[in-house]
């Protein structure tokens, strides 16, 4: 909060709580588990990418509320997170234009069943839409993410980490 | 939907809309807002839609009260009356 | 009139509560002078919004309604199932809801920043006091 009073720098550097990082450790692993078990069975059952990536991007937000933005935050560069987040549109453009190249502009754009992979049609479909759904995850994890920093820290304060 | 199940949660959802709405310390009519989304996500797969209940559970009480905290870390805790 | 009484009105309750939980989003987003209290409102009233669209889908107590993930034989056995296409919307009502509270957080910390304080009133007074 701003309107506490400062503490000297060597009490706020260092201040978590060992229930807190060893819970929040522990959990991790199995939150981004859950969120790729959600994003692979949007296809056939409720769930999705968009579901899976916020999913995502919230266990990197209870690891950096956990361990604090100097500990944690700067494994979370803002240009390693707009590279992903372009990534997952690219994954997302890329697939759907495969789907015109493969059948030499016959299909429509994200019409899965003409990509030219060795299974039947039907499979096709559902992987064309994991493929999908994995481009949109990767984006809305990292925008969940650079949102959550960017709402929660100033610009310096990321960099020398004034503030637990 | 079961009519009593029903009536159940959505008084639930009423009462915790006016708390969240009324209380002066910020943070717990954020907490009461989570609250209130889960309950909502409860109604929806009562009422057999679960793919948006899946959506409200992550999104409406988890990334959005991420927000919520996040900004009131930044600004001030305490409603002036 | 008593029979009409609860077909008409009381056999809706689902929409008399949407209207309740819109009315107190709505009183919290005109009468309260935090500026996050209004956005409080604001999800609020949008989440009233999503529950009058899922009860339009839902198919009341006789007969039930199920989730609508089909099969053949659910089809045989006489099964209804709720109606998908409300849900599709409000999927996407969720995602445009979060994206407008993110942008309406960034204002609002930046409005604390510009005038130190999150409360509408005082923020009119001193835009008076400065003369815009």
């Amino acid at each position: 909060m701003n309107t506490g009073k400062s503490e000297t720098e060597e009490g706020k550097k260092r201040s978590g709580d060992v229930i807190v990082e060893t819970i929040s450790r522990v959990m991790v692993p199995f939150i981004q588990l859950f969120a790729l078990y959600v994003i692979m069975h949007g296809s056939s059952g409720p769930g999705g990418g968009f579901q899976g990536g916020v999913i995502f991007g919230a266990s990197f937000v209870l690891l950096v509320i956990a361990f604090g933005i100097v500990n944690a935050g700067n494994r979370f560069p803002e240009a390693v997170n707009t590279a992903l987040f372009s990534t997952g549109v690219y994954i997302y453009a890329g697939v759907g234009l495969l789907c015109i190249i493969c059948s030499l502009g016959a299909a429509q754009y994200l019409n899965y069943g003409f990509l030219s992979l060795p299974v039947h049609f039907e499979e096709r479909r559902a992987l064309g839409m994991d493929f999908i759904e994995i481009g949109v995850g990767i984006t809305v994890m990292a925008v969940i993410a650079e949102i959550f920093f960017n709402l929660a820290w100033k610009k310096e304060e990321k960099k020398e980490g004034g503030k637990e | 939907m079961i009519p009593s199940i029903d009536l159940v949660l959505l008084s639930l959802v009423v009462v915790l809309a006016i708390a969240a709405i009324t209380v002066r310390d910020l943070l717990s009519a954020i907490m009461l807002l989570s609250a209130y989304s889960f309950l909502m996500a409860m109604v929806w797969v009562e009422m057999h839609s679960v793919d948006v209940a899946f959506t409200e559970a992550a999104v409406g009480a988890g990334a959005s009260t991420a927000f919520l905290i996040a900004a009131l870390s930044r600004t001030v805790r305490w409603e002036k009356k | 009139m008593l029979e009409w009484l609860i077909e008409e009105i009381f056999a809706k309750y689902n929409y008399w509560i949407s209207i309740t939980i819109m009315l107190i989003g709505f009183y919290a987003m005109i009468a309260k002078s935090n500026l996050i209290k209004k956005l409080i409102g604001l999800s609020i009233f949008q989440t009233a919004i999503f529950l009058f669209f899922i009860s339009l889908a839902d198919i009341g107590p006789i007969p039930r309604g199920t989730a609508p993930i089909v099969s053949e034989a659910m089809i045989h056995k006489g099964y209804v199932y709720v109606n998908p296409l409300p849900h599709v919307l409000i999927l996407t009502a969720i995602v445009v809801s979060v994206a407008t509270l993110a942008v309406a957080l960034a204002l609002v910390i930046r409005m604390y920043e510009e005038y130190g304080t999150i409360e509408e009133e005082e923020i009119i007074e001193k835009e008076r006091e400065l003369g815009v």
